[in-house]
């Protein structure tokens, strides 16, 4: 199969998982957490071999420093108290300087290896992982990153989508819980007031994710502001879509 | 080893095990645990395959302690919500105040913590006996692209001298009177000098990083060969071809509602 | 084995060279020691010689690089490889990260080429007897010392058999202890049919190793001759480059060191020569 091919029928996948789990809301049968794990595993692992496929050794290279970033970041930010995620950065600059293939394989690996290292009940969404890289590198493609109000509403609108593509292993796999006593509890508000269960989780996804995303995609625009042009211009994919701004760096 | 975070190493058989047949198990597991909607099936599972298979490999410890880590919590507050606040209700078991606790949601949080723990057990299992470069060589050797090998191996290793560095910053930041203690906005301003210095000092490594592949010819078409060679036998194939087996008909019995 | 003919670089998005009309032959089996001032084009000339630049860096290049018969700019990296091996700075950078143990971090190139795996269990024993890191061949190869890493990327590059290795200042980052083990090991390739260039700011050592010593500074070379005569040249300390222990203190000497001798390099020449003068 052709990488495209790959990466198109592994996106085709997790759409059409999502749909019939929305569609269909399968009760207390396994079956619909068996569908959200099994297609959703399926989809990134189709979408994860096409994208690495094509990735230059650069690329590659640049993949296990930006999935420590995001490692370390969102621990870093664990530690100082901050009550965002901040675990994305590096995803969202792989999507932005090597585009969106490299951007989803970033993603989808980071939880790959959060589940190897951290936390093995990660792992499951690799394909939101995979939705924020794909769609920063969208974002980079139509001209997003050349301004930074720009990037923040992108962070926004790649939240929203995290919110709904992560619901369903939330509430079919999970059944709402998570380690987090607050986010669990906002789940629960939502269900007393006569939400589905999918529909609570992807309510409290809609809570935390865009403002996540948001000042994720406006961190990693400053952070590609203080980059030597040198490294900015490095991609193939950053230089052929123009993904900055010219004169960016006087901007700033 | 700091580098790898579940490993143990041990001389057990199961260790021995090619880590594609505890892959397979660990998937088997799984799949049957979710599609069958027995109650009291994935209790077999963790009896009478799971903790066996823990056990003859003697990390037992390690796997209690981290599946009581992880799950803990989250099977608690599953009961906790979902005794309180499941949709649809049925018999009403306690009665709190304006709370109830419902037996359906008492049922469906029992289900679900049960299928979280083969779930994550499996893989924990999985984790805990087979070293990552031995997972990764066993897979390269079954076609997974030594790309996507290289970037899990590489990251693994590469971690804890970010966290280090990380670390140091930290600490530096602190000493020069970092503030942690005002509102959203300015903490995260904060963070920015905490991690620009991190991430620049990450990528000026990429250049250097993508020389020393290509100095191993990297990019090399030819057909690739392995030094390590991880062992494999016909028991473990054939065992490999009942656990697919397994999970096929789990999934069909379900499906065709002959199980329900 | 080694042909530079008017070789030029610029790196991409900027506009000055920083390699300019540079010509060098290099003869099989030749130790060659380059030294120059820090901004000089000393690490560009070294990836110039390995083909990093342009397959792995990009930018423009003029002129011709060719080793052991084989056009570099056209030839594509995985072929090169086994021609020409370079060993830079940063020994944690070096180590690939592909593999968990030293024994496979050695083999990795060979596993990329294709060779039998026979092949790659001799040349990987052999190479870590020559390096003496047989006691490393387990462990990984992120726990080891600067100096240890440092001979692991050295045996990754000795393991493909390559004609030539380019060394680029391979123990600038190390401490002293490091810097020894890495040296031993140079010392034991300067009697192996294999040509070597090594770029090095620790000039007592190259006038211990080189056959021949070229200065390089701000992207040219300016001169060109065995160690005796370059590395005790005047010119070295106005570019900035300094002279070995052994030069400042002949030529601090004044009267003391005999006239009409050549200054020295190294120990022995400077207590013969002081030896001779008591």
């Amino acid at each position: 199969m052709r990488p495209s091919v790959k990466i198109a029928a592994g996106t085709l996948v997790v759409l059409a998982t999502y749909v019939y789990l929305v569609l269909e809301r399968p009760g207390v049968s396994g079956i619909g957490a068996l569908v959200a794990l099994a297609g959703y595993l399926l989809g990134s692992v189709l979408i994860i071999l096409g994208a690495t496929d094509r990735l230059s050794t650069s690329a590659v290279a640049l993949v296990p420093v930006a999935i420590a970033i995001n490692i370390v970041v969102g621990q870093l930010a664990l530690a100082t108290g901050i009550p965002l995620y901040l675990d994305s950065i590096g995803i969202v600059l792989v999507g932005v300087l090597a585009g969106p293939a490299a951007g989803a394989a970033t993603g989808a690996l980071t939880c790959v290896i959060w589940g190897l290292t951290i936390n093995p009940t990660i792992m499951p969404f690799a394909v939101t992982a995979a939705e924020i890289g794909t769609l920063a590198g969208l974002a980079a493609m139509v001209g997003a990153f050349r301004r930074p109000w720009w990037a923040a509403l992108s962070g926004l609108l790649t939240g929203i989508v995290s919110a709904l593509v992560s619901s369903p292993i939330s509430a079919f796999v999970y059944g709402g819980a998570t380690t987090s006593a607050g986010t669990t509890a906002v789940v629960g508000v939502f269900q007393a007031y006569g939400n589905t269960l999918l529909a609570s989780t992807t309510l409290q996804g809609l809570i935390s994710d865009p403002l996540d995303k948001t000042v994720t995609f406006s961190l990693t625009f400053l952070i590609l502001l203080a980059l030597p042009a040198r490294f900015r211009q490095r991609f193939a994919f950053a230089r052929s879509h123009r993904v900055f701004a010219r004169r960016v760096a006087l901007e700033a | 080893m700091a580098t790898l975070d579940f490993y143990q190493a041990g001389r057990s058989r199961v260790h021995g095990w090619n880590p594609v047949t505890k892959l397979s198990l660990s998937l088997t597991l799984v799949v049957t645990a979710f599609a069958l909607p027995v109650l009291w099936w994935p209790v077999a599972l963790l009896v009478l395959v799971l903790l066996p298979a823990v056990l003859a490999s003697g990390v037992q410890r390690r796997f209690l302690a981290t599946m009581s880590r992880f799950l803990l919590p989250v099977i608690l507050l599953l009961f906790v919500i979902q005794g309180l606040f499941y949709p649809g209700g049925g018999q009403v078991l306690l009665t709190l105040g304006p709370l109830s606790v419902h037996a359906d949601g008492l049922l469906f949080a029992a289900r679900t913590a049960l299928r979280l723990v083969v779930l994550t057990g499996s893989f924990l299992f999985l984790l805990l006996t087979t070293h990552p470069g031995d997972l990764m060589t066993a897979l390269v050797a079954r076609g997974l692209p030594p790309k996507i090998s290289y970037v899990v191996s590489a990251t693994l290793q590469i971690i804890p001298a970010f966290r280090q560095r990380a670390q140091g910053i930290l600490q530096a930041q602190r000493a020069r009177g970092l503030r942690t203690d005002t509102g959203l906005v300015s903490r995260v301003r904060a963070l920015v000098p905490l991690i620009s210095p991190l991430i620049l000092g990450a990528l000026s490594e990429v250049d250097e990083r993508s020389i020393a592949m290509e100095a191993r010819a990297f990019g090399s078409t030819a057909r690739r060969t392995s030094y390590t060679v991880i062992p494999d036998s016909t028991a473990q194939r054939l065992a490999r071809w009942l656990m697919l087996l397994a999970a096929l008909t789990a999934i069909a019995l379900t499906t065709t509602g002959v199980v329900s | 084995m080694i042909t530079v003919d008017k070789l030029g670089y610029t790196y991409p998005e900027t506009a000055r060279p920083v390699l300019r009309e540079i010509d060098l032959n290099v003869p099989s089996g030749q130790f060659l020691g380059v030294v120059g001032p820090s901004g000089a084009g000393k690490t560009t000339l070294a990836q110039a010689l390995a083909g990093y630049i342009p397959h792995v860096l990009g930018g423009e290049v003029t002129g011709r690089v060719e080793i052991g018969g084989l056009h570099v700019v056209d030839t594509p990296l995985p072929d090169l490889v086994t021609r020409v091996g370079m060993v830079s700075q940063n020994p944690f950078n070096q180590i690939s990260g592909a593999k968990f143990t030293v024994a496979e971090e050695l083999a990795f190139g060979l596993e990329n080429l294709g060779v039998p795996r026979q092949d790659m269990l001799i040349a990987v024993r052999e190479v870590l007897r020559r390096l003496r890191i047989e006691h490393l061949a387990e462990r990984s190869p992120y726990e080891l010392s600067g100096g240890q890493q440092q001979l692991v990327a050295l045996g990754a590059m000795l393991v493909m058999n390559p004609d030539v290795l380019v060394l680029d200042e391979p123990t600038s980052q190390l401490d002293p202890a490091g810097s020894r083990l890495v040296f031993e090991a140079l010392g034991e390739l300067r009697s192996r049919d294999i040509t070597v260039v090594l770029i090095e700011h620790k000039i007592e050592r190259l006038a211990e190793f080189a056959d021949r010593v070229v200065v390089l500074v701000d992207g040219e070379l300016r001169m060109d001759g065995p160690p005796g005569t370059v590395l005790a040249a005047p010119e070295l300390v106005e570019w900035g480059i300094g002279h070995t222990r052994f030069t400042t203190a002949a030529v601090r000497a004044g009267g003391r060191w005999p006239s009409g001798a050549a200054l020295p390099v190294t120990l022995d020449q400077a207590l013969a020569g002081f030896g001779g003068a008591r």
